[in-house]
């Protein structure tokens, strides 16, 4: 019904140009990882490489370490979500939906912590998970996403947008907290809760300087700390880097456009009962 | 309806308090003793044995913090994460509530926007700023060759102190947009469509329902994305550390910013001390910043209880 | 009710707790105890060797093992950037490597910190060792570390270039001068044909400036010298190769691309650096190079370049790392290894090993890397090097891709220095 209103040129002349701007950096990238060291130093610059190779890729898998980090990626990414999810809908639950006494204080003093540059708590974390003996284990990446402030704030805010008539049905039928919390509020956050896995998933992927600090064998490290040590090995071959960085993007583009159809699905379903 | 909540709220909160106190708390207090220290980061320690042994010998008091509010370096520093701000946030605002906007359209080809929009949140920052690095080779990349076919001579863009800031602004715009936006798209189908159907019937045009539906409705939402998206502007480093020059700080300390300077004072200049103390003195500027948001929230942040 | 919420809360979060440890259940190896006459395992933990130079150093651990058959060592190597962060956190947390490797800017952090074994003691016999470089590697009275290679810098230059620009071939009595006359007749062949790469940094600073002599910290190391006469007239020549003659290509004109990549692209006739780029230069240069004691203004200076092995402290077996440091450092075995492969000098002086050395071309000039020897400049070693590095880095570009005048930017830099920088 909006869409009428909207002048239908403006929309997808607005739509087109800002996919292009998007995608352009992927195309040069695309472009850029099948020419030869030769080409991506040409002048005028080739869009199209004109002698295509795929030399970068067959360099890039002979370096140690590649496959077993796109690995130990998607473990810690996976798990994290997991972990996020559970606990942070929990506790957004709590702030949301249930009274306590200094709720409001402690909901500030998460978000205090939000404000706290996670670079410096490295070392000290470090110090801790070596007490805990889980430095160099997946765990001491994925333990700590059992916090999340972001994620516990986010689904607050969804989940005080539901009008408290649905708990408090239930609650007279005799329904106690927790199946009100399973059955019904999850279930209307869903298209939170699937954008909040999707942003999770990304937090775990992306992450650098934490697996650069916790792990130390290269057995286990994860994606971005091989793609950086190339970046220090190979400064400017462009070519050899973006083919590294198309490969760090191909398995999450993969699981994206499978979760994509759910994701979907939970933002229409959120949307339509929310 | 439900009375005596405290302990099953505090049974649901157990999980996130046990990873506060135990991967935030602890952490916490151990960087703020370690502010007052002069510990070089580079010799051993351990946390459950005589940690409070070895703060007592490397005490310095608070020099770590006098020596930063004297040091010309800081003013500087914090006025390169105001001036990213400036220009960071309201583009990352205006571009993902277009996406949001974009997407949340019920045409045949919204999800194929969807799924494009989002990729580059996908990429990780090691690999969105490499990408960014080589499109804006002053030389070889894409963006100045296109600016001089259409006969404008571009930037030096990264390595030109003018211009480098505004480059990190653009690849962090880019690789932002879709995250808000999608976060922004959450709100937005969460307004009950209702609301639109009433205001069909009484005519009303797209940009007045815009304004007087969907931004109230969706203020809750816009609200965490202005806090999420200015506390990590504060925080940004990844785009820096790969984009300028061999990880310094730009030219002439051009997009030298707060984290930035914290990891270096960390892990590369020896000095963890000072790091704790600058990142302590980022700690309390984020806090005054929020807290202010969340004042001024009271008067434009409508929920629809 | 309350009870049946309660049990539920209890499965969840002991569900939590459940996954968490299956997750962390691939623990860390915890330190392994020295068995004594048994297999003994040390870690060693390096940068230096990446690619050829990591085969070449699998190698030289073969070689040991031939002599000491009861060690395993365990290597790891990792790219440069992202080492001294790694190195550091597991020095913090107790777990850093039997063996591990230094830069000379990262040794006297180090070795302030007490965290290395003094292997004086240790290491054997030290005479077969370029002295020069095992006394850089000593910290009050201790040697802490053995080097492992030892480099310095030299001019390369493109014959074909220069053939056809018609220049003479460098010397080893140029100065600036004439260098700077040949690179205008390189920088005349084209648009973007450059005459000269010499890299705007802290070490090529140091030693402009001795070139010139002048010196950035007075004699007794106490106090910065950064804004003297000679050091500002040898920042203006150097901005005056970019600015002025512009033989030398700005950071704009090289536009992303690396100053090997250029010269190996053969549109630059000399470049200033180590002579860690002979192997790569034979390799994927298509045209004739060679090199040339680097020119000097009044006086001749060149770079020592050097990197460590280090032992822990903490080590639980001290005799078998040292000896694995010993062993790649200076042993003849590991020397002729590293010769072999190209992988910069090793720090030793046997004659044979060195006589080899020079025998491999290109380039053939190779006598000019042991000529450079009789001018080496020691880089001056605070413990806040990295951070003085960065404040004087920040400050020469300031001047040379800048407006600043180079009086400026170093009167400047002197300012910063005294108040950031403790030299104790």
């Amino acid at each position: 019904m909006i869409r009428k209103a909207v002048p239908g040129v403006l929309y997808h002349l607005t739509a087109v140009l800002l996919s292009v701007v998007t995608l352009l950096p992927f195309f040069w990238m695309l472009s850029t990882s099948f020419k030869d060291y030769g080409a991506i130093m040409a002048l005028p610059i080739q869009w199209i490489p004109r002698n295509p190779t795929l030399k970068n890729f067959s360099d890039l898998f002979s370096k140690e370490g590649l496959t077993v980090s796109i690995f130990n990626s998607l473990v810690v990414s996976i798990s994290s979500v997991v972990v996020t999810i559970i606990s942070s809908s929990m506790a957004a639950f709590a702030f949301a939906k249930l009274d306590f006494r200094g709720k409001n204080a402690v909901f500030l003093f998460y978000l205090a912590t939000m404000m706290i540059p996670s670079q410096v708590l490295f070392i000290p974390l470090y110090l801790l998970m070596g007490e805990l003996k889980l430095v160099d284990s997946l765990g001491a990446l994925v333990l700590p996403s059992v916090f999340k402030v972001f994620a516990v704030f986010m689904l607050r805010q969804r989940m005080m947008t539901i009008p408290s008539v649905y708990l408090e049905a239930p609650a007279i039928d005799g329904a106690g907290v927790f199946t009100v919390f399973v059955r019904i509020i999850c279930p209307m956050c869903k298209s939170s809760l699937a954008t909040l896995a999707i942003i999770c998933f990304m937090d775990a992927w992306n992450d650098y300087l934490l697996p650069l600090v916790m792990l130390t064998t290269k057995t286990k490290f994860t994606l971005p700390i091989i793609l950086s040590s190339l970046n220090g090995q190979y400064k400017s071959e462009y070519n050899l880097l973006m083919a590294g960085a198309l490969v760090s993007m191909l398995p999450i583009l993969v699981v994206y456009a499978f979760a994509q159809k759910y994701f979907a699905a939970g933002l229409q379903v959120g949307g339509v009962k929310g | 309806m439900y009375k005596k909540q405290g302990i099953k709220a505090f049974l649901f909160l157990l999980p996130s308090l046990a990873g506060l106190v135990l991967f935030n708390l602890i952490p916490i207090f151990v960087s703020l003793m370690l502010s007052f220290t002069d510990w070089s980061g580079m010799s051993r320690v351990r946390l459950f044995h005589g940690f409070f042994q070895f703060v007592g010998d490397k005490f310095v008091g608070v020099s770590n913090y006098s020596q930063l509010v004297k040091d010309s370096e800081f003013w500087a520093v914090l006025r390169h994460n105001a001036y990213f701000i400036l220009l960071y946030l309201p583009l990352v605002l205006l571009f993902s509530l277009l996406v949001a906007l974009i997407i949340q359209q019920k045409s045949r080809i919204a999800p194929v926007y969807r799924m494009l929009y989002y990729i580059p949140v996908l990429t990780s920052w090691v690999a969105g700023a490499l990408i960014w690095k080589w499109m804006l080779s002053p030389e070889y990349g894409p963006i100045n060759n296109v600016l001089a076919s259409l006969g404008i001579k571009g930037p030096l863009w990264l390595q030109s102190e003018v211009w480098a800031m505004p480059s990190i602004v653009l690849a962090s715009v880019w690789k932002d947009m879709g995250f808000y936006g999608m976060i922004l798209l959450s709100g937005l189908l969460a307004i009950n469509p209702e609301y639109y159907e009433a205001a069909d019937i009484d005519g009303a045009g797209y940009f007045h329902k815009f304004k007087c539906i969907t931004l109230p409705l969706l203020s809750p939402i816009l609200f965490y994305v202005i806090m999420l998206s200015l506390i990590n502007a504060f925080q940004l480093f990844p785009q820096i550390m790969v984009m300028t020059k061999n990880g310094d700080a730009g030219p002439n300390g051009a997009t030298m910013v707060m984290v930035e300077r914290i990891y270096k004072y960390a892990f590369k200049f020896g000095r963890m001390g000072y790091a704790a103390a600058w990142s302590w003195v980022l700690f309390v500027i984020i806090f005054a910043f929020t807290a202010l948001q969340n004042v001024l929230q009271r008067k434009w942040v409508y929920y629809d209880t | 009710m309350m009870m049946k919420v309660t049990k539920r809360c209890i499965w969840w979060v002991s569900a939590m707790v459940c996954a968490s440890v299956l997750l962390s259940g691939c623990n860390s190896n915890t330190a392994e105890k020295p068995a004594s006459g048994e297999n003994v395992t040390i870690r060693l933990d390096q940068f230096s060797g990446n690619g050829e130079s990591e085969e070449a150093l699998k190698k030289m651990i073969a070689k040991f093992n031939e002599q000491h058959p009861d060690v395993t060592v365990e290597l790891q190597s990792f790219g440069y950037d992202d080492y001294f962060t790694q190195l550091q956190s597991k020095v913090v947390g107790g777990s850093a490597a039997d063996v591990f490797e230094l830069n000379f800017e990262n040794f006297v952090a180090y070795a302030s910190e007490d965290v290395l074994l003094d292997v004086g003691g240790l290491m054997g016999d030290s005479s077969g060792f370029n002295q020069t470089a095992l006394k850089a590697f000593q910290y009050k009275g201790k040697q802490l570390g053995i080097p492992n290679s030892f480099s310095n810098v030299v001019l390369i230059y493109n014959k074909d270039l220069f053939d056809k620009a018609g220049a003479a071939y460098p010397t080893d009595d140029w100065t600036w001068a004439e260098m700077l006359e040949a690179a205008k007749k390189v920088r005349a062949l084209s648009q973007d044909t450059y005459g000269l790469y010499r890299p705007i940094s802290f070490h090529e600073f140091y030693k402009g400036v001795k070139q010139n002599g002048g010196n950035l910290l007075s004699e007794d190391g106490k106090k910065f010298t950064v804004n003297l006469p000679q050091n500002v007239e040898t920042l203006k020549i150097m901005s005056g190769w970019v600015k002025d003659s512009n033989i030398m290509p700005s950071d704009a004109q090289m536009g992303g691309m690396g100053d090997w990549d250029l010269f190996k692209s053969g549109r630059l006739g000399m470049i200033i650096t180590g002579i860690w780029a002979f192997g790569d230069f034979a390799d994927n240069c298509n045209f004739a190079w060679d090199v040339a004691m680097e020119p000097g203004n009044t006086t001749k200076a060149t770079h020592f370049f050097s990197n460590a092995y280090v032992v822990n402290k903490e080590t639980a077996n001290p005799e078998a790392a040292a000896a694995l440091a010993a062993f790649l450092s200076g042993s003849k075995e590991a020397a002729q290894i590293r010769v072999d492969s190209s992988w910069e000098l090793p720090p030793v002086t046997y004659s044979d090993v060195l006589d080899f050395y020079l025998k491999v071309t290109p380039p053939e000039n190779r006598e000019a890397v042991f000529k450079s020897l009789d001018y080496l400049v020691t880089p001056p070693v605070v413990k806040q090097q990295s951070e003085m590095q960065e404040i004087i880095t920040k400050h020469l570009n300031n001047a040379i891709s800048g407006n600043v005048s180079a009086k400026d930017a170093l009167d400047a830099c002197q300012a910063e220095l005294e108040q950031k920088i403790n030299l104790e």
